[in-house]
């Protein structure tokens, strides 16, 4: 991390949204995967968009006793910056430790 | 291969898929083309049982407890045809879930005419469309050479079985964009979602979804047969503004959104996984 800040590289969205979700939802695992390819030819992508569309799995004792819709949004909120400046739609698998050991 | 396979128009699970005269060969009035289109596959056919093999099993009426099971009515890709309580096939259809693509039959269908199928799963467990037609392309050519004609169901005009459902058209939230508003939106949106039990938010229209995503969420609706209204959010005619008011309202930045009794119950991943847990059923009857 401090590398990249070093050689003044900006962080990629994945890079953030990884920091921002790692942080907040002390995430025990947190798998990112940038799928914008497969929507590269979508109404809603313009020209020059990248990391557009996301695949998240994110497994954190914050989601216990929350329902789908409350964890879903807990992801939302993290990433509202992002939802702001292009990133297009994410999909989310959101389990608690108990749920991702079974 | 990607020519013959736009112009057949095979019933898609779940029963999606109307069809289109245009595609139909002139030289036959059946509901899919008959014609030869360069070398058929022998092999593929003979994966499948022949019509006169398999045998048929009752359809249960729709409340039946316990259902049908499923190694008898599989949730699989195959060929089946479907027989009229005298005996007499009505219908001939294949589908990537023979199991889902029956019980749509069973609701749209008068039960008279819905009393057994006869099934035949491919051996794979993603065959190739074209393997799929071929058997259904055989099935209905043993069954017209010993009958002499086409099962009622799959004759051009007929559509009992796989016509177009009766959809309710997408719901507009304002009457067009020259209309000045008397209600902030959102009171529109509130309304709607109270007087309407299941409605989707989606990505353009209900027959044609813009989105994969709101598609998923149309064609899970679909497939369990609930009765539901979209509201198309790219609709800026009829629906402007709707989007970003939308996503306040719901607190929920993207689409598709599902409103149950007013209540969001999730987009696409949620409906997803709910539909894979099968708790879906259990959400709809509240």
């Amino acid at each position: 991390m401090m590398a990249s800040r070093g050689t003044g590289a900006v962080l990629s969205r994945a890079a953030r949204m990884r920091q921002k979700l790692q942080s907040a939802l002390e995430a025990s695992a947190l798998e990112i995967e940038d799928v914008s390819y497969q929507h590269a030819g979508h109404a809603a992508v313009k020209d020059n968009a990248n990391e557009t569309h996301f695949n998240i799995k994110v497994v954190s004792p914050k989601f216990e006793g929350q329902n789908l819709v409350k964890r879903h949004r807990m992801v939302y909120n993290l990433l509202s910056d992002e939802l702001n400046s292009g990133l297009h739609a994410i999909s989310i698998v959101a389990k608690t430790p108990k749920e991702f050991g079974s | 291969m990607a020519s013959t396979a736009a112009s057949l128009r095979l019933p898609s699970p779940p029963l999606s898929a109307p069809a289109a005269a245009a595609s139909f060969s002139s030289a036959t009035t059946l509901r899919f083309p008959l014609r030869r289109r360069g070398a058929a596959r022998p092999l593929a056919v003979a994966a499948f049982k022949k019509l006169s093999e398999a045998s048929p099993v009752p359809i249960p009426p729709e409340s039946a407890q316990p259902p049908l099971d499923e190694e008898a009515l599989p949730p699989k890709p195959g060929v089946y045809g479907v027989y009229d309580a005298a005996g007499e096939l009505q219908f001939v259809g294949i589908s990537r879930n023979v199991r889902a693509s029956v019980e749509g039959h069973r609701r749209k269908v008068p039960a008279d005419l819905c009393a057994s199928v006869k099934v035949s799963v491919a051996d794979e467990e993603t065959p190739d469309r074209a393997v799929l037609t071929n058997a259904w392309k055989s099935w209905m050519e043993e069954h017209i050479e010993s009958t002499g004609k086409a099962p009622p169901g799959n004759v051009a005009g007929n559509n009992t079985w796989v016509g177009a459902p009766q959809r309710p058209p997408d719901l507009r939230l304002t009457p067009g964009r020259h209309v000045q508003l008397t209600v902030p939106l959102e009171q529109l949106i509130d309304r709607l979602v109270k007087e309407n039990k299941v409605v989707a938010f989606i990505k353009g229209s209900r027959s044609a979804p813009q989105c994969g995503f709101s598609q998923r969420v149309v064609g899970i609706l679909e497939a369990h047969g609930v009765d539901f209204v979209t509201v198309d959010v790219l609709d800026e005619e009829h629906n402007h503004g709707l989007r970003e008011t939308l996503k306040t309202y719901s607190n929920w930045p993207t689409f598709p959104q599902l409103f149950v009794g007013g209540e969001l119950v999730g987009g696409c991943d949620i409906i997803s996984s709910m539909a894979e847990k099968g708790e879906l059923s259990a959400l709809f009857q509240k």
